[in-house]
C-alpha cells in the first residue's frame, strides 16, 4: 500500500517535470527581444507584407494577452498541432515522427555496447587496482575519451570511409535504393557502424571509471571483509557482495547517460548527416527555425524524462533500501 | 601493500601534471612562441606543412600551428573557471539534499533533474540568443548546466555515509546535523570533490570545443573548437589535409582533457584512505 502510493507519487513527480519543461518551451521565445514574427518566419519576415504578418499573428493566437496563448499553446501541444517548419515546409509532428526512430536506434545501440564494455572492464581493472594492467587500462581509456566525439567522427570518416572506402561517408541508408529485406538491414548497419564506434568511444570510459571507482569503494567495506573472514567462497563475495552494491552508482550513471549521449548525438549525427533528432536540431540553428528547434528539444526532454522515470522505478529493486526512504 | 600501489600510480599523476603544466606554459606564453600572427593571413591558403609553416595553413592563409597555441588559453581558462564555478555549485548543492531533509532535498534534486533532461546544446543556443556569444558567458552557461551530475553523485554519497554504523552511532549519542557535515561527512566526500572538479575540467574543454565545432563558440577568440568547425566546412576530409588540420587540434584537446583526468583519479586515490584499504584487500 505504502509503496504504491510513493510510486504514484513518483509519477506525478515526473508529470510536473514535463509540464514545467513544456512552460519553459513557451516561455524561453517570449523572453527573447524583438518581434515574435522573426521567431515563427525566420529571414524570410523581410518579404511578408503587413496584411500577410497580421494574418501570421492571428493564426499562431499571438495577437492575445499572454494568458490566452498558454492555453493555446498547452492546447496544441497535448493535440499534437505542433504547425509547420518553414525550413521544411512541413508539420513539425511528420518530421519529428521520422526522425525519433533513428536517434533512438542510435543512442540505445551505443548505451549498451559502450555499458557492457565499460562495466567488464573495469571490474577488470578493479580486480587487479594498482597493478600495472589496471594503470594501462586507465591510461587508455581515459586517453580514448578525451578526443571529442566529432574529431572522432572526422578522423574515421578520413581514414574508413574516404581512404579504405569500407563504410559510407554520410546518411543512414542508401538514399534511392530500394533494398529489401537483408540488404536493407545491412545497409542500415552499415551506415551505422561509424556513429555507433564514435558514440560508443564518448561513453565507454565513464562507464569504465565509475564501474571501477564503486567496485573500490565496496571493497574496503566492512561487511566484504565480514564476508572473508567468515570464509564465504570467492565468487559469492564477488558478485552477491561487491557487484551488487557497487552497481549502485553505474545506475545512476546509466540513468544520466541518455541525455548525455543525446547531446552527443547531436554533433555526431551532424558530422554524419545522420538523419535523427540531433542533426535536426542544428538544422534548425542554422536556419534560425525556432519553433522546429524548439519541439526538438521538447520531445528530446520528454523522451529522457520518461527513461528516468523508468530508471527510477528499477533503482527501487536494485537497492531495497532506497525504497524504504521513498 | 598501500604505498607500493601509491608508487606504481605515481607515473600517472606525473603524465597528468606534466601536460596540465606544458599547457598552462604554453597558455601564459603564447604571444611570444608563435611564429606567426594567428588572427592575420600570412600565406596561401591551404599550404601544406612547409617552410615557415610547420602544419601549413588554413582556408584563409592564416598559420595553423600559431591557431594552435593561442586555442589553449581559451580551453584551459575555460576548463579552470567552470570546474571551479560547477563543483561549487554542486558541492554545496548536494550536501544540502542529502543532509538538511526532503523538502529541501525535493527542491534541489527536481531542479537537478530539470537540468539534467534539458540537454545543453539547445539550452546554450537560447542563452546565448539572450546573453551573446562571449567567453565568460560560455563559462556561465556550461557551469550552470554542469553542476547536477556532481550533486547527484555527492548526495548519493552522503546518503551512503550516513548509512553507515559509526554516523548512526555518533547520531545516536547526539551528534548535531551541522558537527556530522563538518566533520566527518565532508571529510568523506572531499576525495570525490576534487575527482569531481578535475572531470567536470576535463568534460568542460570537450563541451566547448563541441560548442565551438557547432559555430556556437565566440567567433573572434581562436578556439581548437573553431579550427575543426573550419576544416569540416572545407571538407578537410576529403584531402590530405586532415593530416595537419584535423589531427593536432583533436590532440591538444585530448591531452589537456587526459591530463586533468589522470590528475583527478590520482587525487582520488591518495585521499581516500577507504579505497586504499579495498586495495590492499584485493
Amino acid at each position: 500500500m505504502q509503496v504504491n502510493q510513493t510510486r504514484r507519487g513518483k509519477a506525478a513527480q515526473y508529470l510536473l517535470l514535463i509540464w514545467l519543461v513544456a512552460t519553459v518551451n513557451f516561455a524561453l521565445p517570449r523572453m527573447l527581444p524583438g518581434s515574435p514574427l522573426v521567431y515563427l518566419a525566420g529571414e524570410e519576415l523581410g518579404q511578408l507584407s503587413a496584411a500577410e504578418r497580421q494574418e501570421l499573428l492571428a493564426r499562431y493566437n499571438l495577437d492575445r494577452p499572454l494568458p490566452v496563448q498558454y492555453v493555446y499553446y498547452l492546447r496544441d501541444l497535448v493535440t499534437l498541432q505542433w504547425g509547420e517548419s518553414f525550413l521544411k515546409n512541413e508539420p513539425i509532428r511528420n518530421i519529428l515522427w521520422r526522425r525519433i526512430p533513428w536517434t533512438l536506434l542510435l543512442a540505445f545501440s551505443s548505451i549498451i555496447f559502450s555499458a557492457v564494455i565499460g562495466a567488464v572492464l573495469g571490474v577488470r581493472a578493479a580486480m587487479n587496482r594498482g597493478k600495472w594492467s589496471d594503470i594501462r587500462a586507465l591510461l587508455t581509456i581515459s586517453l580514448l575519451g578525451s578526443f571529442p566525439s566529432f574529431w572522432l567522427g572526422m578522423v574515421l570518416i578520413a581514414v574508413f570511409a574516404v581512404k579504405l572506402n569500407w563504410f559510407p561517408m554520410y546518411g543512414a541508408y542508401t538514399v534511392g535504393a530500394s533494398f529489401t529485406g537483408f540488404a536493407k538491414l545491412a545497409d542500415i548497419l552499415l551506415h551505422m557502424a561509424l556513429p555507433l564506434i564514435t558514440l560508443t568511444f564518448l561513453s565507454v570510459g565513464r562507464y569504465f571509471l565509475v564501474m571501477r571507482y564503486s567496485l573500490i569503494e565496496v571493497m574496503g567495506e566492512d561487511f566484504v571483509i565480514l564476508a572473508k573472514a567468515k570464509g564465504l567462497s570467492e565468487w559469492v563475495i564477488k558478485y552477491k557482495y561487491i557487484m551488487r552494491n557497487a552497481l549502485l552508482p553505474f545506475v545512476t550513471v546509466l540513468m544520466l547517460d541518455l541525455g548525455f549521449i543525446l547531446s552527443g548525438a547531436t554533433v555526431v549525427e551532424t558530422v554524419f548527416a545522420y538523419p535523427g533528432l540531433g542533426r535536426l536540431m542544428y538544422e534548425a540553428v542554422v536556419a534560425r527555425d525556432y519553433p522546429l528547434l524548439q519541439y526538438s528539444v521538447l520531445v528530446v526532454a520528454i523522451i529522457v524524462i520518461l527513461f528516468n522515470y523508468l530508471a527510477d522505478q528499477l533503482y527501487v529493486y536494485i537497492d531495497p533500501r532506497v525504497g524504504e526512504q521513498g | 601493500m598501500t604505498c607500493e600501489n601509491k608508487k606504481r600510480q605515481l607515473p600517472l599523476v606525473f603524465i597528468g601534471a606534466a601536460i596540465l603544466a606544458v599547457f598552462l606554459v604554453v597558455a601564459v606564453f603564447s604571444p611570444f612562441l608563435v611564429p606567426h600572427d594567428p588572427f592575420v593571413r600570412v600565406g596561401r591558403p591551404f599550404m601544406p606543412p612547409g617552410e615557415g609553416h610547420l602544419l601549413g595553413t588554413n582556408d584563409i592563409g592564416q598559420d595553423i600551428l600559431s591557431e594552435l597555441i593561442y586555442g589553449s588559453r581559451l580551453s584551459l581558462g575555460l576548463a579552470v573557471l567552470v570546474a571551479l564555478i560547477s563543483t561549487g555549485i554542486g558541492t554545496l548543492l548536494g550536501l544540502a539534499a542529502g543532509f538538511l531533509g526532503r523538502p529541501i532535498e525535493n527542491v534541489i534534486m527536481r531542479s537537478a533533474d530539470f537540468i539534467l533532461v534539458l540537454p545543453f546544446l539547445p539550452l546554450v543556443i537560447l542563452l546565448a540568443a539572450m546573453l551573446g556569444q562571449g567567453f565568460f558567458q560560455l563559462v556561465l552557461v556550461i557551469s550552470v548546466i554542469s553542476w547536477p551530475g556532481t550533486t547527484r553523485i555527492i548526495r548519493a554519497q552522503v546518503l551512503k555515509i550516513r548509512e553507515k554504523g559509526y554516523i548512526l552511532n555518533l547520531q545516536a549519542i547526539g551528534a548535531g546535523p551541522w558537527y556530522l557535515l563538518r566533520r566527518h561527512i565532508l571529510r568523506e566526500v572531499l576525495p570525490l570533490v576534487t575527482y569531481r572538479a578535475m572531470l567536470t575540467a576535463s568534460y568542460a574543454v570537450l563541451i566547448e570545443v563541441a560548442l565551438s565545432f557547432l559555430g556556437l563558440g565566440n567567433p573572434l577568440m581562436k578556439s581548437w573548437g573553431s579550427m575543426l568547425y573550419y576544416a569540416q566546412a572545407r571538407n578537410a576530409t576529403l584531402t590530405n589535409s586532415w593530416l595537419w588540420w584535423v589531427i593536432p587540434p583533436g590532440l591538444c584537446i585530448a591531452l589537456l582533457s587526459a591530463g586533468f583526468l589522470l590528475t583527478g583519479l590520482y587525487l582520488e586515490t591518495y585521499a581516500n584512505p577507504r579505497a586504499a584499504r579495498g586495495q590492499a584487500d584485493a
